[in-house]
């Protein structure tokens, strides 16, 4: 009985991990890229939940439609961003870098609000359940795991493959090495920040479908905090190991949530929103390079 | 008519810090010219500036006759000038081959690449055995070839070598030097050398700047800096 409980959540975490995957990604790349964390992550997040919220309660659109909406809406508050704002602040101290990031996240929360209100709202993608022995999973999840493997791999044939994707790995490797080689390191920087941003609003597409009624415009900072360990998890600048660890951080967290649920008179879900404060403080003791880093 | 390189009263350094106080240096087609000085005296500001990745604050750098001195690095590179950097600055998690690949980043060079690959490999013969080799596993003296290398694979004119034979052994030494005169004598490049090894450097050089606090002191053929006692006390300390 409890083993098949728990399997059945490890598959709704896992199938949730690779949203968490995809979501932590576009961090990694921009740390990795131009050394800045952006502390205004998850509100990139929330942007990508109303993009797919707005396109399907006023238009009818499909969320399939809004995954290609929110990469280009993505990559140009990307681009916007870089240029007005992050392009000065790469050889600055980090505290700028956080500072405006940051900024940037209460920006996007503030003009949700404006737009959308301070409700908690949501939307209902009919396209049916599927029962499996253990569990009973909604289609939209399995699209939604489905879409951050596709776009995962698609990123990473990306990177190996192509010219421009090899001098994004060779800015991360060797700013300087890239230089000399003739890459114009100014353009990839710009180009990084919007690929991350862009990655990031199309994980909000993704993680919709897991939040039946959680859109709101303050519901990023626990997906920033999320990503955070999810990075270290992965080893910081990369990332694929960026999602595995979503996977592996999506199974932690459902597992333990199970678990925590036997022990009498606990509350589960608060204990749940701690344990990654737990895993970001024993992984910096014991492994401050990640689990998949060198 | 045949100078490859000009700089006239160059200006630059890092934050407020001037480092580089209006030195002037020519460079002809064909010719190594050396850039010697003690630790810390702007050589490398000086390269870094000509290549563009340390912005200029005045002065001018001329390039095949043409004024280059406020030109983006990449568009340097497109022209033939590159640099192969101190202290390396390899993609350590990529294998020997994609280095050379990433070399050949600018679309005309991309265009010769087997061309390129073929005249790198007939240099270094033990990168075309390692190709598949990551380069953080190379040896020291198989990073700095792979350095030079890379930045041959650029299809450069003039090359510009940053400290090319730091931290290697004596034998290694040698052989960096003798690939520098097998560029210009077999390549036909033009080398523009900042070395700390004096001897070797004045071996190889045609001719040679002396930098000291970021200006030139002085200036001659090889054999005149060998000759002047002045010169290598006060600036070369041999």
């Amino acid at each position: 009985m409890i083993f098949t409980l728990l399997a059945g959540n490890l598959t709704h975490g896992l199938l949730l991990g690779g949203v968490y995957g995809l979501a932590t990604m576009g961090l990694s790349l921009i740390f990795g890229v131009i050394n800045v964390v952006n502390v205004g992550h998850g509100q990139f997040i929330m942007v990508g939940a109303f993009v797919t919220l707005t396109m399907f309660t006023t238009l009818g659109l499909s969320p399939v439609v809004s995954i290609p909406v929110a990469l280009i809406l993505g990559m140009a508050l990307g681009f916007f961003f870089f240029y007005t704002v992050m392009r000065r602040l790469i050889r600055a101290p980090e505290l700028t870098s956080l500072l405006a990031t940051f900024a940037m996240g209460i920006l996007l929360e503030e003009i949700a609000k404006l737009i959308f209100g301070a409700d908690f709202r949501g939307y209902n993608w009919g396209v049916g359940r599927i029962t499996l022995p253990i569990t009973t999973i909604p289609m939209s999840k399995v699209y939604a795991f489905i879409g951050s493997i596709v776009i995962a791999l698609f990123l990473y044939f990306w990177f190996s493959k192509t010219r421009l994707g090899t001098a994004i790995r060779a800015v991360i490797e060797d700013n300087e090495g890239a230089t000399v080689c003739g890459v114009n390191v100014g353009w990839i920087y710009a180009l990084s920040f919007a690929i991350g941003i862009g990655l990031t609003v199309m994980s909000g597409v993704l993680l919709t479908m897991f939040i039946p009624v959680g859109i709101n415009p303050y519901m990023g900072g626990g997906y920033t905090l999320k990503a955070f360990v999810i990075a270290v998890l992965g080893g910081l600048t990369s990332p694929y190991g960026a999602f595995f660890a979503g996977l592996i951080f999506g199974l932690i967290e459902n597992g333990a949530y199970t678990l925590f649920a036997l022990i009498p008179g606990v509350a589960p879900f608060p204990l749940t929103v701690s344990l990654a404060f737990w895993m970001l403080f024993f992984l910096l003791l014991v492994k401050p390079t990640g689990l998949l880093g060198k | 008519m045949n100078s490859m390189l000009s700089v006239e009263n160059l200006e630059s350094g890092y934050g407020p810090m001037q480092v580089l106080w209006k030195p002037s240096l020519e460079v002809k087609k064909g010719s190594i010219t050396s850039l010697l000085g003690p630790n810390g005296v702007g050589k490398s500001t000086l390269l870094l500036t000509v290549l563009g990745s340390v912005e200029p604050w005045g002065g001018k750098i001329m390039y095949e006759d043409e004024e280059v001195t406020y030109l983006p690095t990449h568009k340097k590179v497109d022209l033939g000038l590159t640099l192969a950097p101190e202290g390396k600055h390899l993609f350590g998690g990529m294998n020997v081959h994609e280095n050379l690949i990433m070399g050949a980043y600018r679309k005309e060079a991309g265009q010769n690449i087997n061309d390129s690959l073929e005249l790198v490999y007939s240099l270094f013969p033990i990168l075309k055995e390692r190709d598949r080799q990551g380069a953080g596993t190379l040896s020291g003296g198989q990073q700095q070839m792979l350095t030079i290398a890379r930045a041959l694979m650029t299809k450069p004119k003039l090359m510009m070598l940053d400290e090319p034979s730091q931290g290697l052994a004596p034998i290694l030494v040698g052989e960096v030097f003798e690939t520098i005169e097998k560029l210009q004598a077999e390549v036909g490049l033009t080398i523009l050398l900042v070395e700390q090894n004096v001897e070797a450097s004045l071996n190889a050089a045609d001719y040679v700047y002396i930098m000291h606090e970021g200006q030139i002191k002085a200036e001659g053929t090889a054999d005149e800096i060998k000759g002047s006692s002045d010169i290598r006390e006060v600036y070369l300390g041999i």
